[in-house]
């Protein structure tokens, strides 16, 4: 119970700032306790950044942010050696990769050699700068934002590179209902640079991460994983099935959205509500299919039955 | 939604292919206006589909209409009639494509793809055809999947799928042809065809038969119980002509028969049986051939007065009879006054110069054995010349081919010979049917095509009957012996207008061996498949089943139904769930079933917990029940289950009894 509370109340304290969008805060949230990394998928200005400096708020986290540009190169983030001519020693001035939760905005507009050094960064949870191996903080937690791949003078992140991150969001537009809401606080006092109170501490984070690798799932439930799985495989509007990383991801966000909403084992709804934000980006539809990622989830999600196979 | 609901890509190139697979049988038949009717509407059609072109507008498409219906008028003269409303129905057809925007208007033109396959076989019945229709079907049908399978691209896998279903259909379709009851039409089609069919037709004028000669169409099939006769005794009569007038020989009708003499009279049988099939292809006529004197124990076939077997209703489609011959029968050693006098008569006045050479001959002749001898001497003799190419006769025909021209064929020697002996006194009629026939050594039929087809005489005799004469033969041996190829070796003239005929090409070993092979497997077809009718179904019913009465003949439809049906479900079942469902689950689906029933259907792919939301939105007061099995389920699936299966299921049970009790109460 207490658990389910607590993510209520950041869910709540984040909602201050990103009106109408609980089931994307949710999801995020996910994600960091699940130890994966978040991409963002959306136009500008549709509150990529203002999601990202709320959730470091609330779980009290170091927050940084880098603006990718392409002339960005490794060193600006990991960090770089400079020589100290005072004692004569090379000192590391670390990069702003050392922090816990970086937003690393507009990934997609520099180039792949930097995309690389952060996405392996990201994997290891440390990094190597001049043959010394440095880890990072933890928890790390990695929210790339990328402009959708249609617009112009980017560098679209390939598939392997998209498989390193758990969830990919899109934030959407707001409902007209939360934008009135919006619209109607600005310019009122103190809202613009208002700091939003922690609200999970970094010793019920560890609680929460712990309570997930507690969560039983059952072999009905890993039935329909597999059955979901193998739907992507054989069905013919999928041109790329989802990978054993993809169906791992899979379940443990499960089990964290199953701690997250207090229970000790893993149902199906769980694994339907992060399917689509986990698996959307892994697949890659077939020619023949005429909708996006989305309406691919969708219908899998149709076509694959709960209790039957 | 719109998405779904258009034809997609791949279903509409199967479509155009099905539709030209439809077609091509017809090509051969249709004014090729329809031809470019077709290609213009696929046309169209593609461009529809690129989005180029619109569909045509309301008013378009009824000049369309009245277009192809004024353009048939003009093809045929007629709207009416087996091969215009066809050839309308294909032209429908073709426009209908520019109808073709939504799923719907697909299913339409494909299912009217079925029937319009089997318009084919209203103009032919072949073992081809109906080999190249079970295509057709076939591509009809993967139109029809790919028209639910809904993918763009083109590839294999609806043809596949096809070909899958209408292999599992097979069984049945055995089952249907065997077992269905043939019913009569109700009502038919004039399947007359505008275009006549070849065949012998009832009156003969010089050069009827010459034009049969050129048709390698066959006419019917014999197959013997025991040894073939010799060729040159295969005479197969089907007409028996009387009547001369206005130069055309001619058979009596039914009612021109004198009420006494319309009955074939008794015939005391002689020599040697011969027992035979014939499996005669469609002639829309109601004669019969056989070899005389013929007897048929089959019912619906009739005996003429002048021994020729008939039926009472026209052959529209192909028949098959058995008959028994005796060739050493005399036939009728007493002429009738009106039977003489009818056999005796000459129009007045016509050809007086064979008329004179006649009478001269007779007086010259001892008697009428003699008589006819003299002619067929004559015949052998002068310089006459058996050709397909005779000459054209002037008024008195008789008198210019026997005294001018000197050259024809079979019938221009018969109705010689005829009109000469009547002149001469001896009653004489004409007979025309086929001579001889191909014998196939694969399965011991004789195939009697068109080209075989002949006029003979028959003369009466004192103290013998009628006896057979072959004038013909006396001209040209070998066209008896051997057959018309042989007889007219000389003049090329032989199937002249048909140079793909195989049966030019006997001389070619393998080719001949390829098509007696087929004309074998042709006969077995023509009369197991499409000789299929209810009488032989009734009689192999009878046979191994005993007495039949309507009840039984239910019952073993259903029942060889059922025998068929339960292996392929059952395969297809066990293809459908490799793992069984457990007991939980199967109780918490029936207690879907029971939410359904009360309007609340769990949607595919709904999870439990979701569907229980909804449900409890729906049936408020049957709330608490809802989320007990739910959370009962719940548990023993996914929570690693704290209590063991029988309690849970006994507790599902019980709650889910309560759904439905709440919800009558309320």
């Amino acid at each position: 119970m207490q658990i389910q509370g607590l993510i209520d109340t950041a869910v709540a304290e984040v909602g201050q700032v990103l009106l109408g969008k609980e089931a994307q805060i949710r999801l995020a949230l996910c994600c960091l306790f699940a130890r994966g990394h978040l991409l963002i998928e959306d136009l500008p200005g549709m509150g990529k950044t203002t999601l990202s400096h709320a959730l470091a708020d609330v779980l009290g986290l170091s927050y940084k942010r880098v603006q990718f540009t392409s002339d960005l190169l490794p060193a600006d983030i990991l960090g770089v050696s400079i020589y100290n001519r005072s004692d004569a020693t090379f000192t590391f001035h670390p990069g702003p990769i050392f922090t816990q939760l970086l937003l690393a905005d507009e990934i997609n507009r520099t180039t792949p050699r930097t995309q690389s050094a952060l996405l392996e960064a990201m994997a290891e949870g440390q990094v190597t700068v001049e043959g010394e191996t440095r880890t990072l903080p933890d928890p790390f937690f990695v929210i790339a934002t990328q402009n959708p791949i249609h617009q112009s003078g980017t560098y679209p992140l390939p598939e392997s590179q998209l498989d390193r991150f758990l969830m990919r969001l899109d934030l959407g537009y707001p409902h007209p209902k939360a934008e009135r809401e919006m619209f109607e606080r600005q310019g009122l006092p103190g809202t613009e640079t208002r700091r939003l109170e922690q609200r999970i501490r970094e010793d019920q984070l560890a609680q929460i991460r712990e309570a997930v690798a507690g969560v039983h799932a059952s072999d009905s439930l890993l039935d329909y994983l597999q059955r979901l799985v193998a739907y992507t495989r054989e069905a013919p509007e999928f041109a790329v099935g989802l990978s054993p990383r993809g169906a791992l991801a899979l379940l443990d966000c499960a089990r964290t959205w199953a701690v997250m909403h207090n229970r000790g084992h893993v149902v199906p709804e769980d694994l339907q509500m992060v399917l689509p934000a986990v698996v959307a980006h892994r697949l890659v539809p077939s020619g023949d299919f005429a909708g996006d990622g989305m309406a691919l989830v969708m219908q899998m999600q149709r076509r694959v039955d709960v209790i039957r196979s | 939604m719109k998405e779904i609901e258009q034809v997609p890509r791949s279903a509409l190139i199967w479509i155009l292919l099905g539709m030209a697979a439809l077609l091509a049988p017809h090509a051969g038949r249709l004014p090729v206006w329809v031809l470019a009717v077709y290609g213009a509407c696929a046309f169209w059609r593609l461009q529809i589909f690129r989005g180029r072109w619109r569909y045509p507008g309301r008013l378009v498409k009824f000049g369309l209409i009245g277009l192809a219906c004024t353009g048939i008028w003009f093809s045929y003269g007629s709207l009416l009639g087996l091969e215009p409303t066809v050839a309308l129905l294909l032209t429908a057809y073709a426009m209908k494509l520019l109808e073709l925007a939504r799923r719907q208007d697909a299913y339409v033109l494909l299912f009217l793809g079925y029937f319009i396959c089997i318009t084919e076989f209203l103009f032919t019945q072949d073992l081809l055809i109906v080999l190249y229709s079970l295509i057709t079907v076939w591509l009809v049908t993967t139109a029809l999947v790919a028209l639910h399978q809904g993918q763009q691209r083109f590839g294999t896998t609806s043809l596949r799928q096809a070909g899958v279903m209408l292999a599992q259909a097979f069984p049945l379709m055995l089952v249907l042809f065997f077992l269905f009851p043939r019913i009569g039409p109700l009502w038919t089609v004039p399947v007359k065809s505008h275009a006549a069919r070849t065949g012998v037709s009832d009156f003969m004028r010089p050069g009827d038969i010459s034009n049969l000669s050129k048709s390698d169409e066959v006419a019917f099939r014999v197959s013997f119980e025991g040894d073939i006769p010799a060729r040159s005794s295969l005479y197969w009569r089907g007409l028996v002509m009387s009547r001369l007038q206005e130069g055309a020989w001619s058979s009596l009708g039914y009612y021109e028969v004198p009420p006494a003499e319309r009955r074939a009279p008794e015939v005391a049988t002689a020599g040697d049986a011969i027992d035979y099939s014939v499996l005669m292809m469609p002639t829309q006529q109601r004669w019969l051939y056989s070899l005389r004197y013929a007897e048929s124990s089959q019912g619906g076939v009739m005996e003429a007065p002048d021994f020729r077997l008939f039926r009472p209703v026209e052959i529209e489609e192909q028949y098959r009879y058995e008959v028994r011959s005796w060739p050493a029968t005399t036939l009728q050693p007493a002429l009738s006054e009106w039977r003489r006098e009818t056999e005796l008569r000459l129009p007045e006045g016509d050809n007086p110069r064979t008329v004179a050479l006649a009478r001269s001959l007779r007086e010259a002749a001892a008697s009428d054995e003699a008589f006819v001898d003299t002619v067929l001497a004559r015949f052998t003799n002068e310089p006459y010349v058996y050709t397909l190419q005779p000459p054209l006769l002037g008024e008195n025909p008789t008198d210019g081919f026997l005294f001018d021209t000197r050259r024809g064929f079979c019938e221009h020697y018969a109705a010689a010979f005829v009109t000469l002996m009547r002149a001469g006194g001896v009653p004489a009629r004409v007979v025309a049917g086929y001579q001889g026939g191909e014998v196939n050594p694969v399965n011991r039929t004789v195939i009697v095509h068109q080209f075989d087809a002949h006029a003979w005489a028959e003369v009466w005799l004192e103290g013998e009957g009628w006896r057979r004469v072959d004038p013909t033969a006396a001209v040209s041996p070998l066209r008896v012996e051997q057959g018309l190829e042989q007889a007219l070796a000389g003049e090329g003239s032989f199937l002249a207008d048909s140079p793909l005929s195989p049966l030019r090409y006997r001389g070619i070993n393998w080719i001949n061996s390829m098509r007696l092979q087929y004309d074998a497997l042709t006969y077995r077809w023509q009369s197991w498949v499409v000789g299929f009718n209810s009488e032989n179904q009734f009689s192999i019913l009878q046979e191994y089943l005993g007495e039949l009465n309507g009840r039984k003949f239910v019952t073993i439809l259903l029942g060889s139904w059922v025998l068929v049906l339960v292996p392929v479900g059952f395969w297809l079942l066990r293809r459908r769930s490799p793992a069984a469902l457990d007991a939980i689950s199967r109780e918490y689906l029936a207690f879907c079933q029971r939410l359904a029933r009360l309007g609340v259907e769990r949607a595919p792919g709904e999870p439990p917990g979701a569907f229980a939301e909804r449900a409890v939105v729906a049936l408020p007061q049957s709330a608490s029940a809802v989320r007990e099995v739910t959370a009962l389920y719940e548990r023993a699936r996914y929570a690693g289950g704290d209590s063991t299966p029988a309690d849970t299921l006994r507790s599902m049970r019980r709650a889910a009894r309560g759904v439905g009790r709440q919800n009558r109460l309320g």
